[in-house]
């Protein structure tokens, strides 16, 4: 499902974010990439949904080679991503129901779809009875789910998660990591980018270690934990 | 799906002029503000323009002749004359007609008798040019015709005159230029300010999938939208502005050949409103362009 081979990302500036980057996720895993504060995480992370262009490598998306997109194909190829972030990047002035309506209104899809769709995914986060809240009347936890279910609206085959529980207190983490599993279960891969230890441990998934640019260490194949 | 994109993107647009209304007034403001000034430039480039051609077409020459000529003499010159290049008029006052035009003035009807009868007046052609450039150098020719005596043209205030009318088209133009700058400058300005504020909602929509083209058109009718508005606004304050100012010149200061052509005054607020439709849009597109680098 996601293959990178020989992956390099050097910024402008001279920073070099990832060197020689090899990782391959098959379809239906889930997986958790961590690290520490700039290592590589979330550079390794926005070459998934190609918010960067790798600068040496091959980025390779359910056999989309994203280094070969053309500029306006990106947007066909992000339809298949669904991203989660750490600060949920919600409209501020749209309702719950408006926001995750809003993912498939601008991809077109006609308005009986997109009630159908946004009451089904709502439902599927639990949010489904603050529909008509604004976000800013909601816990962080619930934002999150917002988040959550509009990555999830038009059902893609990734799921993509910057930090989703860094701003949120225990209780909501382990909420949003239920949801994430649950997503998982269903059939969609997922890539979860963390600092959060302790919730990699208990989740007992594969774990890519970043450090320093570098794949350090990859569970791959067992269901690792690794010490706090 | 097509009907329901165009409706989504619609409602879209005036959603967001709605909920940023402040911002948007702010907008069509600047528009109306910027548009009265392109307008009022216009305006005041064709006034000049005027001013100029009509004080330019009031220059002559006044060829005068040396000795009697007869009629058909008279007639072989006059045609001469006309053929030359940049002549736009010749126009012939016969010796007898320039004692007649003498009597008139003074109020006497005896001059020729008073002057032993003999006339003292030459034939005297009186010519314009097409061009107030050109007037010197008819003149030159002219004097190089056998039989002329003199001519006259105003030498030496005839090129302060030109200077002058020249400068004044120079202005003209200069402040239609200065105000276009300045509106499209003040445009995109307030628009970017618009679609600045909106950089969270294109990011998303990005991410999600939406293409260019489906983010760009909301911003697009939203800078057409503020565009015509702020037109519709200037046009109205211009179009009032002009006519009152019209009225006021005419009746009081007759003497200023102003420019008070009612389909030229028309083309002026037409082309307000196409600039201020265009100038928001393309503003919207190309702030919203920054954001859509892939």
């Amino acid at each position: 499902m996601i293959k990178l081979k020989n992956v390099s990302k050097i910024y402008p500036n001279g920073a070099r974010a990832l060197l020689n980057i090899d990782l391959e996720i098959d379809k239906g895993e889930f997986v958790f990439l961590v690290g520490p504060s700039g290592a590589g995480k979330s550079t390794l992370i926005k070459l998934l949904y190609r918010e960067e262009i790798a600068t040496r490598g091959q980025v390779i998306i359910d056999n989309i080679n994203l280094m070969r997109l053309k500029p306006r194909e990106v947007p066909l190829v992000r339809r298949n991503i669904g991203v989660v972030f750490q600060d949920f990047k919600l409209l501020p002035n749209k309702t719950v129901f408006e926001n995750v309506a809003f993912a498939q209104q601008v991809l077109g899809k006609n308005k009986k779809t997109v009630k159908e769709n946004t009451l089904r995914t709502l439902e599927l986060v639990g949010l489904d009875r603050k529909m008509a809240s604004f976000p800013s009347q909601l816990s962080g936890g619930e934002q999150q789910r917002v988040c959550v279910a509009r990555a999830l609206v038009n059902r893609p085959k990734i799921l993509i998660a910057d930090e989703p529980t860094g701003n949120l207190d225990m209780e909501n983490a382990l909420g949003i990591m239920e949801l994430l599993d649950q997503i998982n279960k269903m059939g969609t891969t997922v890539v979860m980018a963390t600092h959060a230890l302790h919730i990699v441990d208990m989740m007992k998934k594969r774990v890519v270690r970043v450090e320093a640019g570098r794949i350090v260490e990859d569970s791959k194949g067992e269901a690792s934990t690794i010490g706090i | 799906m097509a009907f329901d994109s165009a409706r989504y993107i619609l409602l879209q647009a005036l959603q967001s002029l709605k909920r940023n209304i402040w911002l948007s007034l702010a907008s069509v403001l600047t528009v109306t503000i910027s548009l009265i000034l392109l307008g009022s430039a216009v305006l005041f480039l064709a006034n000049t323009a005027q001013v100029a051609k009509t004080f330019e077409s009031q220059l002559e020459i006044a060829v005068f002749l040396e000795k009697d000529y007869s009629r058909e003499q008279l007639s072989d010159l006059q045609k001469q004359l006309e053929r030359m290049e940049g002549v736009a008029s010749v126009v012939l006052t016969t010796r007898e007609q320039a004692v007649w035009q003498f009597e008139e003035t003074m109020g006497s009807d005896s001059l020729l008798e008073d002057l032993g009868g003999i006339n003292p007046f030459p034939d005297k052609f009186t010519i314009t040019a097409t061009d107030a450039t050109l007037v010197e150098g008819i003149a030159n020719k002219i004097m190089a015709i056998e039989g002329v005596s003199k001519v006259r043209y105003g030498q030496g205030i005839l090129e302060k005159l030109i200077n002058f009318t020249h400068w004044l088209r120079w202005v003209g133009i200069t402040v239609v230029a200065a105000f276009s700058f300045a509106s499209l400058l003040l445009i995109s300005l307030s628009i970017k300010t618009n679609v600045n504020s909106r950089a969270k909602e294109i990011q998303i929509m990005r991410l999600v999938g939406a293409s260019n083209a489906f983010i760009r058109w909301p911003f697009l009718i939203e800078g057409l939208i503020i565009g015509l508005t702020g037109a519709l606004v200037a046009i109205l304050v211009v179009g009032l502005g002009y006519s009152w100012l019209l009225q006021y010149i005419v009746t009081t200061l007759a003497f200023i050949p102003v420019v008070a052509n009612q389909q030229f005054i028309i083309n002026v607020l037409l082309l307000m409103l196409l600039s201020g439709m265009a100038m928001g849009a393309v503003a919207s597109l190309l702030s919203v362009r920054a954001y859509l680098k892939f």
